[in-house]
């Protein structure tokens, strides 16, 4: 609640950073989530890996049609 | 994986090459955030690696024989294929010889240091290699001295110099 109140309170027009700060801190803010994720241990980093592989078939299979790549089998 | 580590180190200990790491993009997965990849590379030194002409045959005489199949240049086990890649260079040598111990699901392995894994990604240069290097340098906690020796030691710091100045002109000026 102390959140949504804190919220409101902003006004968008009090707003006065330059769209180019603004884009700057949302590039750091990314860059600090994919050093966050690079901390998961390896054994969360491989159930990812896995979920990627899928996406990444589905995708060639879609595009090119069959693929002797497969997802692991673990 | 577990299992494949497993038999991997199995092998090691059955004297089918000197030494071995995890190289390539698992060995990266190790550092940085995930990244799609479908085969486990494994760099070994062989026992006979002095020698011209080298020969894979024992290591993948003994996975046939463990009902592991092959599917073009990779060997299937336990359901990831893996590749096996003779040391090629002095520097990939090196790297396998100061590879660190890691584990996974509590099974002891060993993995390229992320340096090591900078500098062959460097020699290589794919486009993959190069992506890979630029997610090295921003996620991974690179020791830039050792990084600087074996650079240096590998001819490779004038590579790498140019490197930094095309991808990261920008943010250095």
């Amino acid at each position: 609640m102390i959140l949504k109140r804190n919220i409101m309170k902003k006004k968008p027009n009090k707003i006065k950073e330059s769209a180019a700060d603004y884009a700057a801190k949302i590039f750091k803010a990314k860059k600090d989530f994919h050093k966050e994720q690079a901390k998961l241990p390896i054994e969360e980093k491989i159930k990812i890996l896995i979920e990627l592989q899928k996406i990444v078939l589905k995708t060639q299979k879609q595009e090119r049609g069959e693929t002797i790549r497969q997802v692991w089998k673990i | 994986m577990r299992k494949t580590l497993q038999i991997i180190d199995r092998m090691h200990k059955e004297g089918l090459f000197k030494k071995y790491a995890i190289g390539g993009g698992i060995a990266s997965l190790f550092y940085i955030e995930p990244i799609a990849t479908f085969d486990l590379d494994i760099f070994v030194i062989l026992p006979k690696s002095e020698e011209v002409l080298l020969s894979l045959s024992p290591l993948y005489d003994w996975l046939r024989e463990k009902k592991c199949k092959l599917v073009k240049e990779h060997i299937v086990i336990e359901g990831i294929p893996v590749q096996f890649i003779p040391v090629y260079n002095e520097l990939v040598k090196e790297a396998v010889l100061k590879a660190v111990r890691k584990k996974y699901e509590g099974i002891s392995t060993f993995v390229l240091k992320p340096e090591y894994l900078m500098a062959i990604m460097l020699d290589t240069n794919r486009a993959k290699d190069r992506e890979r290097i630029v997610k090295m340098s921003d996620e991974a906690e690179i020791s830039a001295d050792l990084l600087n020796k074996i650079l240096t030691a590998h001819g490779l710091l004038t590579a790498y110099n140019d490197f930094k100045k095309k991808y990261y002109e920008k943010e250095t000026k």
